[in-house]
């Protein structure tokens, strides 16, 4: 119900100013509070990793005056002041930026305090494509730039695209586990991961019911016998001393793709504008990977989760 | 309980003062056979359940297509036998561990984490991921390699008793049971500052001491329960052997010593058998709540008895809590697990305000 | 070593005390067959003094000896197997946390004997049963040592300081926190043991105190008077020693302990 009051202000705003940048910015965030500013901001404070890169892609980069601990693409970020992390957020220094927006997760622990402080917050997150394209049209309607969204998501369209087409066609319908943490958490049909792992052309062990990042019981994954693992290097190595999965074809045939940590795994597990590159890193590791034995038919693939 | 028709001071000898209290005695040994019978077939019964409870939960429908299916041998064998018993193992170590503390520090709201094992854990494990995530920028990838190939369990086990080793030395030994409380306090929260800050440097060392404080069964296999099943078959005679001595406790350190007990060895001894206990459970399972705490305390409220029967009669308790626990965390939200540590506080934390209620926490 | 034989304990020139604080300074006694009765005001080192001839603290000069033997050269178990201790009842040295029964209680006064290791013999079940006799606990040798009153507890805990054999009884404050009919059980218990063991009592009571055949008077660390329960002398310098708060006079072969008010 938010998305779409958001949206039609903002189609509202489009209609009645045009292009270009126009004085009087409204939107509503994520936790519903509407932001309002007289004039595009110049000095962003971004505390989200995700947030950082997409005020980047929407080439404000140069506005950025702060970040958080994590935040680091794209290179230049880096040379910024660290503002801390989740939930110790250094507020003074934050403060002595003066900033005249800051951009957070809707979870992060001191939005109250900063507003409190005579800051100007605005809370978005991503946990699905849709999400990630209304924080493009959002960030882009706050920078008075709202063509550079729509751009920026066309782009990562596109970039899925590629991806897609760059998938073997072997691999076509193939069932997939991607596994985020070694509890083991899983990404789920239902989190953006899942949506650009549909988008591939391949099937989730998890399904949508069962949430975005489910811990899962880890006799569900040998039961299901995924034709196709993704795990953080350190983990894909020592997955097959896991009670039950050495009998696993996938790891007995080695398609397991295992994705170094650090800027590999970051790519992968931010739902910001590298949507589209993820996919492609995704793609090409797939494509790496040895054929698997020639299968019986596979069921139908379900219509893809991605928006257009 | 009084004994029905006692003789008198005066009358009674030798022979008829052992005949007339007979009852009482009996009726204390019954009610704790009573209890051990009952946890045993508890814990057959939660085995039977651990068994069929899969990622379909727990339907016996599904344990029959399974069985027919011939896919017994992996699924049960491999993945849920080993957990099962795992769990049962783990809580057996850790109420054998919480029994021993209880004992050694004559307090009933002692835990095997009190003297630092847990925040020892954490900090490995911390490590190790930290490590690994760190390898190439601020530390040598050799050093990682090492890290790695301890792995996650050989850093907690490694850790806990670190952590415990260190208690020991900051209260420079095991002389006065103030000390060694207040050291153990000292370094756990040194320990968890430490572990803090490593998780600033990696958001993977952050997420795995999460996950690694409320525990879990997940990944244990067969020659982890071989491990926990050695552990806990060298623990319990040890512990049995100073049944004694933990008795004598029980009247006080001025009469234990005056009873030509070596207090500072013995409490050394004592520490450093909980520390093993809980460092081999910990190793595998991750920081269970409530477990070594509630599983003593359940068996004195049922069947009080001298620490003989007390230490093997936590152990069991302890393994059918985590047990029980653990069925339940795999069963309810199927395929999807809760966190067994969630479970047992649920359940250990509402035993004990329950406890509360009734007023009596002895 | 039987009951009969009861070797004697000496104190010479102790000081002691905890950390900075030095509590007794130079006292001398030596302790023989019967009851002795160590009474002063409070913080005037009584207890640093018991727990100083138990061996439950190391003096920081002078010595004690047990039997021309220094307390320092026994191992623990010789020490337990010679001297015997009971705590204060709900004092610092002396809770009760477990789910023993007396009969449990008593049993672990065997230890000096068997050690932690050792298995109790018919020898011991009969210490342990006569030592309950003695102290007229047998009757409720099962019942678990919370589930009784006071009285009865101080007796089950007597009883276990009996069975181990120890000719030398320390007692820390065995009546306080006892209603009287308790208080005399224990005062005529300790008479009869007197006749065989060394027993050493701490107390603060003083009319129960001089019920001892001898009683000595501490104060401020150092050991003001020395003498039998009936000495005049004694009285004069108890009553002194608590600035003539009391009355002590002598009749009937008992002490009369008045308030001054």
């Amino acid at each position: 119900m938010r998305r779409v009051l958001a949206l039609l202000l903002l189609a509202l705003l489009h209609a009645t100013t045009g292009a270009t940048a126009a004085a009087g910015i409204r939107i509503v965030d994520d936790r519903g509070v509407a932001v309002k500013l007289a004039q595009p901001p110049q000095r962003i404070v971004s505390l989200l990793p995700s947030l950082t890169e997409t005020v980047c892609a929407l080439d404000a980069c140069d506005r950025l005056v702060g970040v958080d601990r994590w935040s680091n693409w794209p290179p230049p970020v880096r040379a910024l002041p660290r503002l801390g992390g989740l939930d110790d957020v250094q507020v003074e220094a934050l403060l002595r930026l003066r900033p005249d927006l800051v951009l957070a997760a809707v979870s992060h622990r001191t939005l109250a305090r900063l507003e409190a402080l005579g800051v100007r917050v605005v809370a978005l997150e991503a946990e699905r494509h849709a999400d990630v394209q209304r924080v493009f049209t959002t960030v882009a309607a706050l920078l008075g730039e709202p063509a550079r969204g729509e751009q920026a998501w066309a782009r990562v369209q596109q970039q899925i695209a590629q991806a897609a087409a760059r998938v073997p066609a072997a691999l076509h319908g193939a069932t997939v586990y991607f596994e985020v943490a070694s509890t083991p958490h899983a990404a789920g049909a239902d989190s953006f991961i899942g949506q650009t792992l549909a988008a591939l052309g391949l099937r989730n062990i998890v399904p949508p019911a069962m949430g975005p990042f489910p811990q899962l019981n880890p006799e569900f994954v040998v039961r299901a016998r995924p034709e196709l693992l993704v795990a953080v290097a350190r983990e894909a190595r020592r997955l097959a001393q896991r009670p039950g999965w050495a009998a696993l074809p996938a790891l007995r045939e080695g398609r397991v793709c295992a994705v170094a940590e650090g800027p590999a795994w970051e790519l992968l597990v931010r739902p910001g504008p590298r949507l589209g590159e993820a996919a492609l890193a995704l793609a090409d590791c797939l494509a790496a990977l040895p054929a698997p034995p020639p299968t019986t038919a596979r069921a139908p693939l379900p219509p893809t989760a991605s928006p257009r | 309980m009084s004994p029905p028709g006692a003789p008198t001071e005066a009358r009674a000898g030798p022979g008829a003062a052992a005949h007339a209290p007979a009852q009482p005695r009996d009726a204390r040994r019954a009610r704790c056979l009573a209890l051990l019978a009952a946890l045993g077939g508890a814990a057959l019964v939660l085995t039977a359940l651990g068994l069929a409870a899969g990622s379909a939960g727990l339907s016996w429908s599904a344990l029959q297509q399974d069985l027919a299916d011939g896919h017994a041998a992996a699924l049960i064998g491999q993945i849920r036998a080993p957990r099962t018993l795992g769990a049962l193992l783990v809580g057996a170590l850790l109420g054998l561990a919480g029994a021993i503390a209880q004992g050694v520090f004559r307090n009933p709201l002692a835990d095997p984490f009190l003297l630092g094992s847990a925040a020892g854990a954490s900090l490995a494990v911390v490590a190790v991921i930290a490590a690994s995530a760190l390898a190439g920028q601020a530390i040598a990838p050799a050093a990682a390699a090492w890290a790695e190939r301890l792995g996650l369990v050989g850093a907690a086990y490694v850790g806990a008793l670190g952590g415990v080793a260190l208690t020991l030395l900051l209260a420079r030994g095991a002389h006065q049971t103030l000390r060694l409380l207040l050291a153990g306090v000292v370094v756990g929260v040194l320990l968890g500052a430490i572990a803090e800050l490593l998780t600033l440097l990696s958001p993977d060392a952050l997420r795995a001491r999460q996950a690694f404080q409320l525990g879990s069964t997940a990944l244990l296999g067969w020659p982890a329960l071989a491990l926990l099943a050695l552990g806990l078959a060298l623990a319990l005679p040890l512990a049995l052997r100073s049944a004694r001595v933990l008795d004598a406790l029980t009247l006080g350190e001025d009469s234990a010593a005056s009873l030509g007990l070596n207090l500072a060895r013995w409490r050394l001894a004592l520490v450093a058998l909980l520390a093993l206990c809980t460092a081999l459970a910990v190793a595998q399972a991750g920081l269970v709540a409530f477990v070594g705490l509630v599983a003593p305390h359940l068996v004195r409220r049922l069947a009080p008895s001298a620490h003989g029967t007390l230490l093997a009669a936590s152990a069991l308790a302890g393994g059918v809590l985590l047990l029980a626990a653990d069925v339940l965390a795999r069963s309810i939200v199927a395929p999807q697990e809760l966190p067994v540590g969630v479970v047992t506080a649920v359940l250990g934390g509402g035993y004990l305000l329950w406890l509360l209620g009734r007023g009596g926490v002895r | 070593m039987s009951p009969g034989h009861a070797p004697e304990l000496e104190a010479s020139d102790l000081h002691a005390g905890y950390a900075a604080q030095r509590v007794l300074h130079g006292v001398s006694a030596r302790f023989g067959r019967g009851w002795s009765a160590i009474v002063g005001a409070n913080g005037a080192g009584k207890t640093t003094l018991l727990r100083a001839l138990a061996g439950l603290l190391a003096p920081a000069a002078g010595q004690v000896r047990l039997g021309g033997v220094a307390l320092a050269a026994l191992t623990a178990r010789e020490r337990g197997q010679r001297i015997a201790w009971l705590a204060q009842l709900g004092g610092p040295g002396g809770e009760l946390g477990g789910e023993l029964t007396v009969r449990e209680t008593v049993a672990l006064g065997r230890l000096p004997q068997l050690g932690p290791f050792g298995s109790p013999g018919p020898a011991d079940d009969a210490a342990v049963a006569a030592a309950m006799q003695a102290c007229g606990c047998a009757d409720r040798a099962e019942r678990p040592l919370l589930e009784l009153s006071g009285g009865e507890r101080q007796r089950a805990l007597l009883a276990r300081a009996l069975a181990t054999g120890a000719p030398v009884l320390l007692l820390d404050e065995p009546t306080t926190h006892l209603d009287p009919s308790h208080q005399v059980a224990l005062v005529r218990l300790l008479r009869r043991l007197a006749a065989t063991h060394t027993v050493v009592t701490v107390m603060h009571d003083l009319p129960l105190a001089l019920a001892a055949d001898r009683v000595l008077l501490l104060d401020a660390g150092g050991l003001r008077a020395d003498a039998p329960a009936a000495d005049p002398a004694l009285h004069a310098a108890i009553a002194a020693c608590f600035g003539g708060a009391v009355r002590i006079g002598w009749r009937d072969g008992c002490a009369r302990v008045e308030p001054a008010l």
